[in-house]
């Protein structure tokens, strides 16, 4: 039960953000164009709720292995071997992740103004921007849980670009027709 | 000290896309490198990575990949197609002309690429082998007609495009030789792809006449039926009037991009429950759920490509790439040549909208300095990367028509190339005569 | 050594204006040691994004709206208080006077940048496409377009309208088409950004004098020698006069020339007292705290020798 909830974090954030603001912009163009009204606060939560979207999004992307990576040259090594070279090549990103999580981190408790504030909000920026060291940390989390994946259990996290495709297939099967 | 970085920069990451790591990782970690070699304190990146995705305009991105799943999940583009394949007539190549046509059609509601291939083919290739068409030759013009959708609007790379460029100042060299250059927006982006699709449609018609007649593919022998047609299209009226609402909206400037998907978000919402009923929590729940992790995954590049063209633009490495290319040749046509095949050059390797992000802070410079607009320039990388899909070995579009039709990339690809050809002939001619561009966006008075 | 100097407007405004003036002063005071590059439009960052790096030490100078200030360091709020300036006379007074150095003062504890000038842009005045307004009844059934800015929004809400907070990215394409019938800005601003293509009535609103101060990281001036800070000191004094100085010739120009395009210029009836009024007594009561309590208003206001408000 906890894993699952765990496995189904990203997801279940962003599609409540998405949701939400496009909720929130339905509302604000009804508003404006029916009833002559404009919220003001509407346009900057907006944007904020889509930054956080788009983070924990990234992190969810990890999770699913879609980062697009340029794998042409790997074309005639074996997979077993690739896993392995793309799993060096995810040591940079981690690096990168984590000096990236310490970065914002410092930055939202330690450099930040302390005096700023979200102009039609009212919310100090601080916990606008504490969303980048929080799904950075859990992008992280999902790199080396996808690596743990692919190297230790052996299993496939294939891109969901080719997880379509077979939905595709599946619903039509005319196109099986010569190879049944 | 600028070439030394621009090695630095460049070099590693190159090394990092050969080594796999993902084209993010690539621009993120050779552009902390340099910060450091520069010694420059990274913590900049934190304040780039909010405020590189926090803006309005974006937003648009993920309101048109949702609208277009959800019109996929709502039944919309299933009948939008039906329409265009009851157009398939005796003529010769008749089918796969409604191919093509379905590809627009799809186009006008979805803004990708690889979506519009998946859902046309989804429906056309079957059909085509139906009528006994060559396999590979039904897969191909599938793949080649897919990159339309981007190439008509709305289009999720014009949406790129429109935010890499938007921040981008003309050079004061460049205004001073050319006059002033008008300002991006992607309302302006979307009006000006509208007269190139239908040009690239028409290029890929034409060449699907001869292939058609070459290969002896007559029309269907019952001729054209208008009780098929009217049912489709009557059948048809709330997906046809979909393109209407989001296009409709944004040319009367009744809304502003990430508006008009919205509404068409709520459009399809109400036609898949009320009048198609097709809509169900599972396929609404897959729709959030694509949005999400297509999304996240764009908008990461988008924030470390920002990190990586702030290096260029400090360092003023676009402005030394204008000077060595204008020292080289100042002729404009030339300069269009390089970009063009520079661009197919790139498509065949990298992914779309991550190349836009990279390349428009190096590439739009140099279009200024020679006098290019910035609208006519934006429409001619989307077309030319729009190729990019059905070419080797990196074609999103070729492994949808691939995965459909069961037939080798190499021979899908192999059977492309002519429409490949004619529709680089195409934005050839599309980069030559700018007026094809600029002239409805001015028209409607933008 | 060539600083980087962030600067949000693009070529042509009263921001690269300054800036230009700076440079110059700057390169003269210290006998060509010092100089500086002008990144227009953003190309840095926000405004908003340029302060926190200059805070840190990641940026040199910037040159940006008041407003973007204003959240760093709230006490410099008192000069974005509608009605706060009548004339460029007054905006001259505070900043150069005692209250712009306590305001240069609690910015550079609250943030740690330092303000070093002020460029001028004028007052912002109301454009529409429908007709001429002159009363605040004149704008109850217009959309007008506004920054996402706190006290520009409660002022038209004093005035009775709900205005439409816009990205400025959208605004050229919003007003051309419709979406919104109006904005306001200063006339520079209108000019260069040929707001007369689609915009053809302007009012002599003067709710918002705009002023954008150029800020030097103070990381980066103390890491100066005393003789160069005070070269720093008196190039952006410099430019300060220059920036007044240009802006008197330009807008009048300016103003001409719109005319000659076409735009009807009016002033508010009553010497703009009723819009006055209305955003004095609704809008100051509600920034009394930010901007310090009511005396720091009173201040203010002495300086420029207008009556106090009452304080209870
Ligand atoms: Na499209
Ligand atoms: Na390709």
């Amino acid at each position: 039960m906890l894993a699952r909830i765990f496995n189904n974090l990203e997801s279940l954030i962003c599609r409540t953000l998405l949701s939400g603001f496009v909720l929130l912009l339905f509302v604000q163009i009804v508003a404006r164009e029916v009833f002559g009204y404009s919220f003001s606060w509407i346009e900057e939560l907006s944007v904020y709720m889509f930054v956080w979207f788009v983070f924990f999004g990234a992190s969810y992307a990890a999770l699913k292995g879609a980062h697009n990576r340029v794998t042409f040259q790997f074309r005639f090594l074996p997979r077993r071997h690739v896993k392995w070279i793309e799993a060096f090549a995810d040591l940079f990103w981690v690096a990168f992740n984590v000096t990236f999580i310490w970065l914002s981190y410092d930055f939202v408790f330690n450099k930040m103004n302390k005096f700023w504030k979200s102009q039609t909000l009212g919310i100090e920026m601080k916990w606008v921007y504490v969303v980048l060291p929080v799904a950075f940390t859990l992008m992280t989390i999902r790199i080396l849980q996808v690596n743990y994946i692919k190297l230790v259990r052996g299993d496939d996290v294939s891109d969901p670009d080719q997880i379509d495709l077979d939905a595709i297939q599946a619903e039509t099967p005319a196109t099986r027709v010569q190879e049944a | 000290m600028e070439t030394e970085i621009t090695t630095l920069l460049f070099g590693s990451f190159l090394l990092l896309l050969i080594i796999g790591a993902p084209i993010t990782v690539a621009l993120g970690v050779s552009s902390l490198v340099s910060f450091v070699v520069l010694g420059d304190n990274p913590i900049k990146f934190v304040q780039i990575a909010f405020t590189s995705v926090g803006s309005f305009p974006l937003m648009a991105l993920p309101a048109f990949i949702l609208a277009g799943a959800l019109m996929e999940a709502a039944g919309i583009s299933k009948r939008l197609i039906n329409v265009a394949e009851s157009f398939a007539g005796p003529f010769t190549g008749g089918i796969s002309a409604a191919t093509v046509m379905a590809c627009l059609f799809f186009g006008a509601i979805s803004g990708s690429g690889p979506a519009t291939t998946a859902a046309v083919g989804m429906l056309m290739i079957p059909a085509m082998i139906r009528r006994g068409y060559d396999k590979g030759y039904a897969s191909a013009v599938t793949a080649s007609s897919g990159g339309l959708g981007i190439v008509i609007p709305p289009s999720i790379p014009m949406v790129i495009f429109g935010i890499a460029a938007l921040g981008m100042v003309p050079p004061p060299e460049a205004v001073a030789e050319h006059g002033t250059f008008q300002s991006v927006s992607i309302s302006k982006l979307f009006i000006a792809g509208f007269v190139p699709a239908f040009l690239i449609a028409s290029s890929l018609l034409l060449m699907n006449f001869l292939l058609a007649r070459k290969r002896g593919y007559s029309g269907n022998a019952e001729g054209w039926s208008m009780q098929t047609i009217t049912t489709q299209l009557y059948k048809g009226f709330w997906s046809l009037m979909a393109p209407l609402v989001i296009l409709g909206g944004i040319y009367t400037g009744f809304f502003t991009p990430t508006e008009a998907a919205i509404v068409a978000i709520a459009y399809t919402l109400f036609v898949g429950v009320v009048i198609y009923r097709e809509l169900t929590w599972k396929s609404l729940f897959q729709s959030l759920e694509a949005t999400t992790w297509l999304t996240g995954r764009v908008l990461l590049i988008l924030f470390t490509a920002t990190v990586f063209g702030r290096l260029l633009v400090e360092n003023q490495i676009p402005a030394m790439i204008a000077e060595s290319m204008l020292d080289l040749t100042s002729n404009i046509y030339v300069i269009w040549a390089l970009i063009i095949f520079f661009l197919l050059f790139v498509g065949m390797f990298m992914e779309t909208l991550a190349t836009i992000l990279i390349l428009v802070p190096v590439m739009l410079p140099v279009a200024y300095s020679v006098g290019i607009d910035p609208i006519h320039f934006g429409v001619v990388m989307v077309c030319a990367l729009g190729i990019g899909f059905q070419t080797p070995p990196l074609g999103e579009n070729l492994f949808i028509a691939s995965g459909i039709s069961n037939i080798s990339i190499e021979e899908i690809s192999l059977r492309a190339l002519p429409f490949a050809a004619i529709n680089t002939i195409t934005i050839f001619i599309i980069a030559f005569v700018p007026e094809l561009s600029l002239w409805l966006p001015r028209l409607l008075g933008y | 050594k060539n600083f980087k100097i962030a600067v949000g407007d693009g070529a042509g405004g009263t921001q690269e204006a300054l800036g230009k003036a700076f440079v110059a002063a700057l390169v003269e005071n210290t006998g060509g040691a010092h100089t500086g590059t002008l990144f227009l439009n953003g190309q840095l960052g926000s405004e908003q994004d340029t302060v926190n790096d200059a805070a840190m030490g990641l940026l040199d100078f910037s040159i940006l709206a008041i407003n973007n200030v204003t959240p760093f360091s709230p006490s410099v709020g008192v000069l974005t208080l509608p009605y706060m300036m009548l004339s460029l006379e007054d905006a001259e007074t505070l900043t150069q006077g005692p209250i712009g150095q306590e305001l240069v003062e609690n910015t550079l504890r609250d943030s740690g940048v330092r303000i070093l000038g002020w460029a001028y842009s004028g007052f912002r005045v109301l454009t529409n496409s429908k007709k001429p307004v002159t009363t605040v009844a004149d704008l109850q059934d217009l959309v007008v377009r506004v920054p996402k800015n706190e006290i520009m929004i409660a002022t038209y809400k004093a005035w009775g309208v709900n205005p439409t907070p816009m990205a400025w990215s959208e605004t050229f394409a919003g007003l051309q088409t419709g979406v919104v019938d109006g904005q306001d800005n200063p006339y520079i601003t209108v000019y260069s950004m040929k707001f007369d293509e689609v915009q053809s009535h302007v009012t002599n609103l003067r709710y918002l004098f705009s002023i954008e101060p150029l800020i030097v990281s103070e990381a980066v001036f103390q890491g100066l020698s005393e003789e160069e800070q005070q070269a720093v000191l008196d190039a952006g004094q410099a430019a300060t006069e220059f920036s007044a100085q240009y802006l008197r010739e330009q807008e009048e120009q300016i103003k001409n020339v719109l005319v000659e395009r076409g735009m009807q210029i009016s002033d508010p009836a009553d010497g703009e007292q009723e819009f006055i009024d209305l955003a004095t007594s609704e809008v100051w009561p509600q920034f009394y705290d930010s901007i310090g309590g009511v005396e720091k208003l009173n201040e203010a206001l002495a300086a420029i020798g207008r009556d106090p408000v009452a304080t209870n």
